[in-house]
């Protein structure tokens, strides 16, 4: 009788976490999405309130550096050549990346004063959370955009942006390989197009 | 009869010889004078591994037809789109885009029943018919929000839901970013959409060469502005263009191979489960 009764409790209590499962999940999710929402609207906040280019990136830096994995999204779009570049190079070579990465997004969304995000659901994808959203732009079809949304648990940061089935990344990744195939794979001639390209910008 | 039939065949014929005819004589005459990529040595395995990822052996004869199509783009295009944009207001071009959407019904018809996909189907023809009568001849579209949505698709799709994979990469004179099975799919689906064999008067042939160009017009101003932003921030704008692409192929194709929706409707009756008999 002990027994049994021994046996039905461990049972019930070994369903337990299966049973209070969905309400983390839940959490989680919500969690994701809700961060990106206020990081979003950070963003476009801070877009509107300044007057110039220099102002908004002033002003959005800190917020992307609080928001996104900078350095991780860096050493991704880096691929192979991070295990061949110096400490130094890496290490110029990330200061750069956080800039151009500032002065992308700005120049994506400064020349819209009307940039309307809307945030929808969030899924657990592997060990991340894809929050969906979308994006709309005065001229410009509504874009679906999912942030991918690391350590939500603990510290939150997105690792990717992906819009219209398109990663920020990946192509950012594609982009720096073939520059540097075409270029011997001289890490240097990188970073020196990526300070060329932040002086015309 | 056989005269009629002679009469429609000749714009097809003229219409497929003629963009065939410019990109296999250009794609020739490029490989000749341009040759393939180099693969890197076989000792440095991940610069290998990169090629393979990369698959785009023709890159020298792409990159000649990149800057090809974009020295038009940049002359012709992209002038003619900015006008198009200046010109018409948001809404007038709303409609024209849900026109042509409209018009290209047979294509995506055909498309979604050869993939297999009932629902899509169902989608296109009840998207159709509400956009050609209460949209007013497709210009305002109202299946959208009635629950119809758009989707992509095109016989290059139903090739790869077929099992075809892609190929190699290729960049296209006027065509822009390919594939050979994409190229396939868009020579297919010239043939099977209607306006290709009807276009023997002058009207139709006036009428056939107005929608190319507002297609052309409608699809360059709706990538206005983020064409713009990739070329700009690309180190390498030819590489961005075909990881986009590719990554915007595998979405679509994503998209229609995770549509699994039941035949049957929700507000349809449902059929009654029946339990077999019992044979012992």
């Amino acid at each position: 009788m002990v027994n049994r009764r021994a046996f039905l409790l461990t049972s019930c209590a070994s369903l337990l976490p299966l049973l209070t499962r969905p309400a983390w999940a839940q959490s989680s999710s919500d969690r994701a999405a809700a961060f990106v929402k206020t990081t979003g609207d950070a963003i476009l906040k801070a877009m509107q309130t300044a007057g110039t280019n220099a102002e908004r990136r002033k002003m959005i830096g800190p917020i992307i550096d609080r928001a996104i994995d900078v350095d991780g999204v860096a050493k991704f779009c880096l691929g192979r050549f991070w295990n061949t570049a110096t400490p130094d190079q890496r290490q110029r070579y990330t200061e750069l990346f956080h800039e151009v990465l500032i002065g992308n997004i700005t120049d994506k969304l400064g020349e819209y004063q009307q940039v309307k995000l809307t945030v929808g659901r969030s899924l657990a994808r592997d060990d991340n959370e894809i929050v969906s959203s979308t994006i709309e732009r005065p001229n410009n079809p509504i874009t679906t955009v999912q942030w991918v949304v690391a350590n939500v648990a603990t510290d939150p940061k997105v690792i990717d942006v992906i819009a219209e089935e398109t990663s920020l990344r990946l192509t950012q990744r594609s982009d720096y390989a073939s520059f540097l195939s075409h270029n011997n794979n001289d890490v240097d001639k990188l970073i020196a197009a990526m300070k060329q390209q932040l002086a015309q910008n | 009869m056989d005269a009629d039939f002679r009469h429609t065949t000749i714009p097809t014929t003229w219409l497929l010889a003629r963009v065939w005819r410019v990109v296999l004589f250009a794609g020739l005459l490029a490989v000749i004078l341009t040759g393939c990529a180099t693969p890197p040595p076989a000792d440095d395995k991940d610069a290998v591994a990169d090629y393979k990822l990369t698959n785009d052996p023709l890159e020298p004869t792409n990159r000649v037809f990149y800057d090809v199509n974009n020295g038009l783009d940049t002359v012709l295009l992209k002038p003619a789109a900015q006008a198009y944009r200046f010109v018409l207001p948001g809404g007038v071009r709303d409609g024209i885009h849900n026109v042509l959407t409209n018009l290209g019904t047979t294509v995506q018809l055909s498309n979604d029943v050869m993939q297999g996909k009932p629902r899509r189907a169902g989608d296109t023809t009840m998207r159709f018919l509400i956009n050609s009568t209460f949209g007013v001849v497709g210009i305002f579209d109202i299946a959208k929000d009635w629950g119809y949505p758009n989707h992509d698709t095109d016989f290059g799709m139903t090739l790869a839901n077929w099992g075809v994979t892609d190929g190699p990469f290729l960049f296209l004179p006027v065509l822009g970013p390919s594939s050979p099975r994409d190229l396939a799919g868009f020579g297919v689906d010239m043939v099977q959409d209607p306006f290709t064999w009807i276009g023997h008067t002058t009207a139709m042939q006036t009428v056939n060469w107005t929608k190319f160009g507002l297609n052309a017009l409608d699809s360059r101003e709706r990538y206005l502005d983020p064409i713009e932003q990739i070329k700009k921030a690309a180190l390498d704008p030819y590489a961005t263009f075909r990881s986009l692409y590719r990554q915007h192929r595998d979405g679509q194709l994503k998209a229609l191979r995770e549509d699994n929706r039941a035949t049957i409707p929700v507000w349809f009756p449902q059929a009654q489960t029946t339990t077999p008999p019992q044979t012992r």
